[in-house]
């Protein structure tokens, strides 16, 4: 069973995703994610090495630097395998790690990639360490605040990091960050390793146990100059738009994918369980929620393509409609999960059934990389831009 | 209708869409007029008033435009069409949209849209020839007389029924209800019961009812709105032959279906043809908000942006709906019924959002009101879709049981003769096998 995020698929794009499907089947199936969930070990190096293999990590890297894609939309492609990860509750930083590759081959297609970073970018492709990325947390005063320090007159020769860069999921196992900072001349983008003095990366306990939650924080840390990502100023600022539009895209695919597999357990208890002599699912009361709670899934899906596929190619309404369907599908995919909820009734509400995971990992969903408010205040932000 | 009928020439060599498009263009320049951003675009168009006047003025259109080879594209050219493929239709619609293009209103999107495509799959030769190409002409306006005043969801559970004499000729009796403008149209296309000791749905037959025959009257029905865009229909002793008749004797169950498929915009659904970006957020709603000045307000802001989420969501879903259902042919009927619900609950919310956002400007206005008295139409008219057409449980039906593959209900009254069903109804008490 796959989520058909996107009604035809391409020859590769089915091959890839039913490989995808393999992998995960054979190295951290549902009931891996379970003993995950009870604190049993992740995924592991082979499972990264071998989805580097079937190209997950490169999907949104230009040919030129170790990438490629399956259909000539790397989103698109990464949307697709992000829907069917989510179907799986697979844990990792699928997202965070997609933006640090999209951000590093960029910044190598316009010639300011230095050869450390380039380096750092082919280790990422080839999944011999994850990364993530840190957005600037929403609506809280912390941040991280970078300095740059001159030993004589310039350039500096470091760069100093202080702050707070709030929650992020899976960053346990990352070898290197993507952090955004506040500096002088406005934000500015340093890729830190995870075992750079003074960055602690603590773990915390969540709602989410299909991911594992960390919060970070940098006292000090000091980088080399050309650990900066990109140009300071307004354009890092547009450039932290793409990867928060690139980020909406795959958390709402991943929803999307979860509230899919949701969906499909609930049907098919709706149609086994009997009561009042009859399946549940033949009450009208149930198979009319039911119905609108499809009809959800469907717009999540079809929102979600359509803005894996505009923002993947270019086109000028793609960050409006990567924020849109990340706005649609975290109100909607709460609702999708307590529906099923509803349906499912007591057997919903034990630990041995798969349910709770797929409603912790939706309710996590609908506030990670920015709660739907703030996903409709950026639509209202480019309406006026443009 | 006897006016002689001259379908045009055959307008183009197939692979020649080019010179098409060039002929089709310098034609529409100089018959049509072109629309401009006052013309109204919408579907319901509510309050539009059809006079003998401005019909006949529109069936001029029409008949200029039938006989240059340009209506009817793709439809068989033994019955008045042109025979070309979808692309030519393509091309007409590209090009057509930049003028005021013959408009019947909701009659006319009966006639052309709902009702020839199901008789082109269910009638007679005989039939076709003598009605579709005058259908195309603008010389008969063909509505709707299907919905019943107790026959609305069930609709197989009609009462109107077609007695035959011992002549051979038939006899239609009963009322019919929410027909879209039959009040200026020339025929109703007609479900009637025509064999009581038949289970429900085996008795059905489909008939041609001229709205100007002894024994038809139509009456317009004021809706909630004020407006008066439907009609219901009563039938005394109402003479029709058996040339009358649409699709087989008591095989009218099978016509329905086919009907509602392009009721729920199966045909027009799929054309996956790309859609309007959306620059503005929601600019009517944004319109509502200045009037209620509330502009700059960040809890209106909100309401606004759900709204143009919303509208976004429903673009995108619009375009996978077609994919699937061009995808799988089979389950496209069942699959529209996706994007009437859509619509059945996505719409009323919208209305009420607005009042929201509107506060006093949409509960109260002066002159002709503007972005607040739209609210307000809109709030009275938003639950339209809901439950014109087919409700939205029927469509939560659809899906469930077609879709999804959920069991179906019980159903009570599918086996039994018609007339028994109706007699026991009067004593239900939930209370079987």
């Amino acid at each position: 069973m796959t989520v058909d995020l996107i009604p035809s698929t391409t020859e590769e794009q089915t091959s890839i995703r039913d490989a995808t499907v393999r992998l995960i089947e054979s190295e951290f199936p549902l009931a891996a994610v379970r003993s995950f969930a009870d604190g049993g070990p992740g995924p592991g190096a082979k499972y990264r090495s071998t989805a580097a293999e079937l190209g997950w990590f490169g999907l949104l890297a230009a040919e030129a630097h170790g990438g490629g894609s399956a259909s000539g939309n790397g989103l698109l492609d990464a949307a697709m395998l992000a829907a069917e990860r989510g179907a799986r509750l697979q844990p990792g930083p699928f997202t965070g790690h997609g933006i640090v590759v999209r951000t590093l081959s960029r910044a190598a297609e316009t010639g300011r990639l230095p050869d450390t970073q380039a380096k750092t970018l082919a280790a990422l492709i080839e999944g011999r360490s994850w990364a993530t990325w840190l957005p600037p947390a929403v609506g809280t005063s912390a941040g991280v605040r970078a300095v740059a320090v001159a030993s004589g007159p310039a350039p500096a020769d470091e760069i100093v990091l202080a702050g707070d860069a709030g929650v992020v999921s899976d960053a346990g196992e990352c070898g290197w960050f993507l952090v955004t900072a506040g500096h002088p001349d406005g934000l500015m983008q340093v890729l830190v390793p995870a075992d750079a003095p003074g960055l602690t990366v603590r773990r915390r306990d969540g709602l989410d146990l299909t991911r594992r939650w960390y919060s970070v924080e940098l006292d000090s840390v000091s980088v080399h100059p050309d650990a900066v990502v990109g140009p300071a100023g307004g354009q890092a600022r547009r450039l932290l738009d793409e990867q928060l539009a690139v980020a909406a895209v795959l958390s709402a695919a991943d929803a999307t994918g979860a509230m899919d597999a949701d969906f499909r357990l609930t049907v098919e208890h709706a149609r086994s369980r009997i009561a009042f002599g009859r399946p549940v699912g033949s009450f009208q009361a149930v198979k009319h929620l039911l119905a609108d709670t499809s009809l959800w899934l469907e717009m999540s899906k079809g929102i979600v393509s359509a803005a894996a596929e505009a923002l993947g190619s270019g086109t000028p309404d793609g960050l409006a409609l990567a924020h849109a369907a990340k706005s649609f599908t975290a109100e909607r995919g709460t609702e999708v999960a307590q529906n099923c909820f509803q349906v499912l009734g007591g057997i919903g509400y034990t630990w041995e059934h798969d349910q709770h995971l797929y409603l912790r990992r939706l309710s996590a969903a609908a506030t990670e990389f920015g709660p739907p408010e703030q996903h409709r205040q950026h639509l209202r932000d480019l309406a006026e831009a443009s | 209708m006897t006016v002689p009928l001259t379908p045009g020439p055959p307008a183009a060599a197939p692979a020649d869409l080019d010179g098409y498009r060039a002929r089709l263009r310098a034609w529409l320049e100089s018959h049509l007029e072109p629309r401009t951003s006052k013309h109204a675009v919408s579907g319901l168009d509510p309050g539009r008033e059809f006079t003998p006047e401005t019909v006949t003025i529109q069936r001029r259109l029409q008949r200029s435009l039938f006989e240059a080879g340009y209506a009817g594209i793709t439809w068989p050219a033994e019955y008045g069409g042109q025979g070309l493929d979808s692309a030519h239709e393509r091309v007409f619609g590209e090009e057509a949209r930049r003028f005021l293009l013959p408009d019947f209103g909701l009659a006319g999107k009966t006639s052309l849209g709902v009702c020839a495509p199901t008789m082109l799959a269910h009638a007679s030769p005989e039939f076709l020839r003598r009605h579709i190409p005058a259908m195309l002409a603008g010389d008969e306006i063909f509505v709707e007389f299907f919905s019943e005043p107790e026959a609305g969801s069930d609709l197989a559970g009609v009462r109107t029924r077609a007695e035959r004499d011992s002549d051979g000729r038939w006899h239609l009796n009963g009322s019919k209800i929410w027909s879209s403008g039959a009040y200026y149209a020339d025929y109703g296309m007609c479900l009637a019961r025509t064999d009581w000791d038949a289970p429900k749905h085996r008795g059905l037959t489909w008939f041609a009812v001229p709205t100007r025959a002894r024994g038809v009257t139509v009456r317009r029905i004021r809706q909630i709105t004020g407006d008066a865009d439907f009609c219901e229909e009563f039938f005394d002793d109402v003479e029709l032959t058996d040339d009358d008749m649409i699709g087989p004797l008591n095989g009218g169950w099978a016509v329905t279906q086919t009907m509602l498929f392009y009721e729920r915009g199966g045909g027009a659904g799929t054309s996956g043809k790309p859609k309007k970006r959306r620059t503005a957020i929601a600019p009517d709603l944004a319109a509502l908000a200045a009037e209620a000045g509330r502009s700059g307000d960040p809890l209106a802001c909100d309401l606004i942006t759900r709204a143009h989420v919303d509208d976004l969501v429903r673009d995108a879903f619009g375009t996978r709906l077609g994919a699937l259902m061009r995808a799988s042919p089979a389950a496209a009927a069942s699959l529209a019924s996706y994007g009437k619900l859509a619509a059945g609950t996505f719409e009323p919310a919208r209305a009420a959002l607005a009042m929201r956002i509107g506060g006093d400007a949409a509960l109260t206005w002066t002159g002709d009101g503007g972005p607040g008295a739209s609210a307000a139409a809109g709030l009275l008219n938003g639950r339209f879709m809901a439950i014109a057409g087919g409700t939205n449980e029927m469509q939560r039906n659809t899906i469930s049981e077609r879709v999804l593959g959920l069991p179906r209900e019980p159903a009570f009254d599918t086996r039994k003769p018609f007339g028994d069903v109706l007699r026991g109804a009067r004593t239900w008490d939930g209370r079987v096998g």
